[in-house]
């Protein structure tokens, strides 16, 4: 997604209305509820992304780049343990 | 109500009903199939549900989903069929909920006999299901007694929150005798013990000074799980033995310490110290001429009619085999109560009569046991 | 501590044990986000939902939910449910099954439930195996496969789950699979808002049995190999036969409204009492 490659503040000023602008910084946050998690990897393999990344430590995935979110809801409605929850920031 | 002529099977669903059955779940198969068929007009009529289900394991599924909706459930088979029902007795039983099994007993083993009486069922009756779990089975010996046990079949089933079987037999389903039923509204039937405590505090098998727990019907607020699983008070499944052990004990007690009110029996001169036949369903019917005749000809005969078969009247066996000189026992069946009355009463004092051939044993063939020939 | 709460809190059971009992990636899991999501989304009562399940790993999913939950009997569910239904047609009863418990032991109820065209939606989860006994074949393993009781791989062509619902007469007929999430709870909320008998497949993996025997990988390839061999009705048209008969086909298959087994009782109920108070006049009032 072109999301990957803007970085905040360094877009050219544009005529459009604020919906057509590309919006700075991330459109959700990432909460995991980590005493549910099984460790199945599927969220951090499939985030469109890559928000999310493992953490060998303790087997469960962190939020790595929190700024990328796009609120797509691929990982918290695809958790076989419903213990990743996507918010929709405003 | 008038005197009609009824047959046993019509006067069973008027029981049914008479006790407030208000569902049947059903397959057709002789001799039991005027059951359904008479509940298929009636129910209709009186706010109830019929279904013909697919086939018998499906009956009583149904019937059980039925009763955990709230409705008084019912169904009706014979032997093929109530091989078929063991499971679903089983589920009943493990998950305490209310239903009645009617199985009008035919000639088997298999196919058999359709058309041929039998009590050869007594024992599938008792453990035909896997597993260690009580029963209750009850069996009338007229046509008016089918109406009778019936609402006492739906009344414990209800008060014990188990599966109760009431046992005909193709002699007492189709025969037919005049009867007066009583008006319905006198009736005594029992509801199922409900709860009222605030939803999150109910417990669909928790503790209960009766050891019945109270239970709550689907949609009714109080939202449970029920699991054929050993499952813990919650109703949740459980490996663990410290909840697997006290509800084995408990539904073993909840059957045990009302043995007073469950088991029922008809004396007639047990007291003497002769001979005493102890039969039931079709078999009592001719034992009742058969001690006549004996007593016509002096013998001292006395006779104890068995209406509740499982549990087992060990008391009343046991009370009888101190004083009889022998104990008769005819059944249409190769000895299957008699294995029972042997246990409490000794082999030795005891007589079977048998026939497992679809005939009924004749009032002569009991005759001739009494006289010892 | 968080304080956060997923939508699922609100309908899970506080008093169960989570993590949830299925293998770490099993898709279960999801079909029960996607039923939870459709349940919201509706807006039903807690109190007016029955899940009626049969046994296997699917079968473990209602005890986790908060709404009137029964674990029955292998491939009887649907029977179970028929009664709970027809004795309480206010409630929205759903039934929860696998593969193995719908079309083998079950399949004589589904095709009856579905001829009856009863109100409820069922739920078959199909992971062409039977997981929770440790892989065996099922109804639905594919030809050739290897299972634990299929050493030289099965020789059984698969049930078409959905075409014999359609077959049988079922009202709403659906495909989905666990990649496709979203689809699946909307699926399922249509199905649920149907009146009538509403089949969802739900396709899945267990890569704990069927997945190890087959050398397919862990929960991530066979999710990403889900998403490779689907195809979308519309997809599938362009496709040759030999093309399609490979791909897991995901839309809505059948969409019909027909007479609902409830309301016809209601219609034979008032036939009934008009019968009787007819023989009633006839006989002169007195019965």
């Amino acid at each position: 997604m072109a999301e990957s490659d803007q970085q905040a503040g360094n877009h050219e000023p544009s005529p459009s209305t604020a919906d057509q602008q590309p919006r700075k910084g991330p459109r959700g946050q990432v909460i995991i509820f980590s005493n549910w998690c099984k460790g199945c990897h599927i969220c951090v393999e499939f985030c469109p992304t890559q928000v999310l990344a493992f953490n060998p430590e303790d087997d469960r995935p962190v939020v790595v780049k929190p700024e990328k979110c796009t609120a797509c809801h691929w990982c918290d409605t695809h958790c076989p343990d419903l213990a990743i929850l996507v918010k929709r920031l405003e | 109500m008038t005197i009609r002529l009824m047959q046993g099977n019509e006067a069973l669903g008027w029981g049914a009903i008479a006790a407030g059955c208000r569902f049947f779940a059903g397959y057709p198969i002789t001799p039991s199939t005027e059951i359904a068929e008479m509940l298929s007009r009636e129910l209709p009529r009186c706010g109830g549900k019929f279904i013909q289900m697919e086939d018998e394991i499906a009956s009583l599924a149904a019937v059980i989903g039925a009763s955990v909706g709230g409705l008084k459930s019912m169904t009706a088979t014979s032997g093929p069929g109530f091989s078929l029902m063991q499971e679903h007795i089983g589920y009943a039983a493990m998950t305490e909920i209310p239903c009645v099994v009617v199985n009008v007993q035919r000639l088997g083993p298999s196919t058999g006999q359709p058309t041929s009486a039998s009590q050869g069922d007594v024992m599938q009756a008792r453990w035909g299901t896997h597993g260690d779990h009580p029963i209750i089975a009850i069996c009338p010996t007229s046509v008016r007694q089918s109406f009778d046990l019936a609402v006492t079949a739906f009344n414990f089933s209800e008060q014990y929150r188990t599966p109760v079987i009431l046992l005909l037999d193709e002699v007492i389903g189709h025969m037919r005798e005049p009867v007066e039923l009583p008006e319905f509204n006198t009736v005594k039937h029992v509801e199922r013990t409900g709860t009222d405590v605030p939803a999150e505090w109910y417990k669909p098998y928790g503790d209960s000074i009766s050891d019945v727990p109270p239970m709550a019907s689907f949609g009714e607020g109080y939202r449970y799980h029920i699991t054929g699983l050993f499952h813990d008070p919650m109703g949740y499944p459980t490996q663990r033995l410290d909840e697997i052990d006290p509800w084995i004990e408990r539904v073993h007690r909840k059957i045990q310490r009302n043995l007073n009110d469950i088991i029922m029996v008809e004396e007639d001169g047990i007291q003497e110290t002769g001979v005493i036949v102890v039969a039931y369903g079709a078999s009592a019917r001719s034992a009742r001429h058969a001690v006549k005749m004996a007593r016509q000809r002096r013998h001292k005969v006395g006779m104890l009619s068995l209406l509740t078969i499982w549990p087992f009247a060990e008391e009343a066996i046991d009370r009888i085999s101190r004083t009889a000189k022998r104990i008769v026992v005819p059944e249409m069946n190769l000895g299957q109560l008699a294995l029972e009355v042997e246990r409490v009463a000794g082999k030795r004092k005891v007589v079977r009569v048998n026939r497992a051939n679809g005939e009924m044993v004749t009032p002569q063939m009991i005759l001739n046991a009494i006289e010892g020939r | 501590m968080s304080q956060e709460r997923h939508t699922a809190h609100e309908y899970l059971r506080p008093t169960k044990k989570f993590p949830n009992v299925w293998c770490s990636g099993c898709g279960i899991g999801i079909v029960m986000g996607a039923l939870i999501r459709a349940i919201d989304r509706i807006g039903l009562d807690k109190d007016e939902v029955a899940l009626v399940s049969g046994i296997g790993c699917t079968g473990r999913m209602p005890v986790y939910m908060d709404f009137n939950t029964m674990h029955t009997t292998h491939g009887r569910a649907l029977a179970f449910a028929t009664g709970l239904k027809f004795a309480r047609p206010d409630l929205k009863v759903i039934t929860i099954m696998g593969d193995g418990d719908a079309m083998a032991i079950g399949g004589n109820h589904f095709i009856h439930a579905a001829r009856r065209n009863i109100d409820l939606t069922a739920i078959v989860v199909n992971n062409f195996i039977y997981g929770m006994t440790g892989g065996q074949y099922s109804p639905t393993t594919p030809m050739n496969a290897r299972a634990s009781t299929a050493p030289f791989g099965t020789i059984e062509p698969p049930m078409p789950i959905c075409e014999l619902a359609i077959a049988a007469g079922a009202s709403f007929v659906a495909r989905s699979t666990i990649y496709h999430a979203v689809e699946l709870d909307k699926f399922i909320e249509r199905a649920i808002l149907k009146k009538g008998f509403s089949l969802i497949e739900a396709v899945g993996y267990c890569h704990t049995t069927f997945g190890r025997l087959n050398k397919l990988g862990t929960p991530v390839d066979m999710m990403k190999r889900l998403k490779e061999n689907s195809a979308s009705l519309s997809e599938a048209e362009k496709l040759t036969p030999e093309e399609r008969e490979n791909r897991i086909v995901h839309g809505v298959l059948r969409d019909v409204d027909q007479p609902e087994y409830t309301d016809l009782y209601n219609q034979l109920v008032e036939r009934a009492m008009e019968l009787k108070s007819q023989e009633g006049r006839r006989s002169g009032g007195a019965r």
